[in-house]
């Protein structure tokens, strides 16, 4: 039988086995995107250890909480979290990106539990979850929709439609948080397409807009436990965080961590989790 | 087809809550019955289709079926990903409902000409493209769209369309509909230009040639059984009103490749040579090469070889 793992209740415990997750995967299928995961995971950790309705043994019911992660890219991210949560086995991980394997390099839903939405194409999460946010609303169905973007990702007009069209509806069961690390693609975002003053576009688009530090636990839990409108959380982030030669660089969006590259990861990290 | 469509959306929809009609914007006096009726079930989400079709893709997966429609290239081409990640991939029940194919919109100019739509949806996994010959053909096909769940376009016309038959047919999903019978070869169509195959099978009946005429509405699940015994009495010619590239007649040359079928065919659709000129639908229509004389000309041409 394959190891179902026992779920994590403490976010800084499963955010920390999470990463070192993250850096394994990333390494041994010689994939990308190693940065863009490790910025999100503690947002991840936060919604699934407990700020989210979101469990195993919730997964058919129509009124659990959704999360959908809009920057399919990190997938590694998503996959550790659910697979250290229990949605499955912790071994599919090893598994990542090969022929044949439920988990591909950008998020995939079909066969793997858990995930509400195949994403990598970026922009589609947030109408997405608008959809099912806004059919829960109108029909009186509780639970709601957490749609994590990456500040890049707001480069598309469709989060703009979709903040518009939110607002119009008063979605008050729709959050984004958006994974605030300030890189995108080739450069800063601030360098490609200004982004700033962001949370004033969010509040101008009436959004109730909350700027906390994407790293911190406690920060993040309570931003999440209240909204009385379409909420934006601003989840302040650094791209690689919690390992010092990926942090805030271009390059780690792209390169795949070597042998050695996971042994110094897992040092500064800490061994054991 | 269009006001045939909401009336019987809107019947469906009393019966089933799960319906929903959702418009970007568009269907001004078209919709307002359907809107009144079941404000519950109608949504404009405004003029912004691609958060429009990732919006109804997300609604549907909450169980609802969710009919998307805008005017021609709106909801299909410019949410074309949209519909190939959120719809198709998520095989969520949506049904993208265009009005104004082909040159419906003739004088509005290019942009609401819908002339590749059907090459583009046709390429998609999951998907099944629909084209409706008249308002009774749309009547069964609606009542079939309202009934199922997977992913479909339905292509109609605008308004005003001649009745191609006499009476409601009933539509058995991959079927094609014959409505004249002749030994001599075929004219097969999808949607509204049925009008002009019949004129070409009357000229040609007049010079003693008798051909079927046959609709053919579902172009992503192909007759094959009629097109064999097509193909065998004779000559066929495909009429479309969509670009030659990868429409309806590229379909049924798809098919009967695939099956190492030879025969006389002949596709009738739009030349695009002039892709600004200004008319209404039959006059680009004629200019285009989409009429009677092209159908005659092109079956006879085949009939010499």
């Amino acid at each position: 039988m394959e190891k179902i793992q026992t779920p994590f209740t403490n976010a800084a415990e499963l955010a920390l086995a999470a990463r070192h997750e993250i850096i394994k995967m990333t390494s041994v299928a010689k994939a990308s995107h190693v940065a863009s995961a490790l910025s999100v995971i503690d947002v991840l950790s936060v919604l699934y250890s407990g700020s989210a309705n979101i469990s195993p043994q919730n997964l058919e019911k129509q009124t659990r909480d959704i999360v959908i992660l809009s920057k399919g890219h990190s997938a590694s991210a998503l996959y550790s979290v659910l697979a250290l949560q229990g949605f499955f086995p912790i071994a599919w991980l090893a598994d990542y990106c090969k022929n044949d394997a439920p988990l591909g390099g950008h998020v995939t839903s079909k066969g793997v539990p858990g995930v509400e939405l195949s994403t990598g194409s970026l922009g589609h999460g947030l109408p997405y979850g608008l959809g099912i946010a806004m059919s829960r609303k109108q029909n009186g169905v509780p639970g709601r929709v957490f749609v994590i973007l990456s500040d890049g990702e707001c480069d598309e007009g469709t989060i703009w439609e979709s903040a518009m069209i939110a607002n119009h509806h008063q979605l008050d069961n729709l959050v984004v948080v958006v994974d605030r690390n300030k890189i995108q693609s080739l450069t800063f975002t601030e360098d490609t397409l200004k982004l700033e003053p962001f949370a004033d576009k969010w509040k101008a688009f009436g959004w109730q807009t909350e700027e906390v530090d994407g790293h911190d636990y406690r920060a993040l839990q309570d931003s999440l436990a209240t909204q009385k409108a379409p909420k934006c959380i601003i989840a302040d982030t650094t791209k690689g965080k919690g390992v010092d030669f990926m942090e805030n660089s271009v390059l780690w969006h792209y390169k795949s961590p070597s042998s050695d590259d996971v042994t110094n990861a897992f040092k500064q990290l800490g061994e054991n989790y | 087809m269009r006001d045939t469509f909401v009336k019987t959306l809107l019947v469906e929809a009393k019966k089933d809550p799960s319906i929903i009609l959702m418009t970007g914007d568009l269907g001004f006096g078209v919709l307002d019955q359907f809107q009144k009726e079941l404000p519950g079930q109608f949504i404009n989400s405004g003029v912004n289709e691609q958060a429009m079709m990732g919006l109804a893709a997300g609604y549907a997966s909450t169980g609802k079926r969710v009919f998307v429609y805008s005017i021609g290239n709106f909801p299909t081409l410019r949410c074309l990903e949209q519909i190939r990640n959120d719809v198709c991939l998520m095989n969520n029940s949506v049904v993208v409902v265009s009005v104004g194919a082909g040159y419906a919109y003739g004088s509005q100019g290019y942009t609401h000409h819908a002339l590749e739509d059907i090459a583009v949806l046709r390429a998609l996994p999951n998907m099944d493209v629909i084209v409706p010959a008249d308002p009774h053909e749309t009547v069964g096909i609606t009542q079939l769209l309202a009934s199922t769940k997977n992913p479909s376009y339905l292509r109609l016309g605008k308004s005003n369309e001649p009745m191609i038959h006499e009476n409601e047919v009933s539509i058995t999903p991959g079927k094609i509909n014959e409505l004249l019978k002749g030994n001599d070869g075929t004219i097969i169509f999808s949607g509204s230009v049925g009008v002009i195959a019949l004129q070409a099978a009357k000229v040609l009946s007049s010079e003693s040639v008798n051909v079927s005429v046959a609709s053919m509405p579902f172009i992503s699940r192909i007759d094959l059984d009629y097109l064999k015994s097509a193909v065998k009495k004779g000559p066929l010619v495909i009429v479309e009103e969509h670009s030659y590239r990868g429409g309806v007649g590229s379909a049924v040359l798809e098919i009967l490749s695939t099956h190492g079928i030879i025969a006389r065919i002949a596709l009738v659709a739009a030349a695009q040579k002039n892709l600004s000129q200004i008319g209404d639908q039959e006059f680009l229509r004629n200019v285009n090469g989409i009429n009677s004389e092209s159908i005659i000309s092109k079956f006879k041409a085949l009939t010499a070889n």
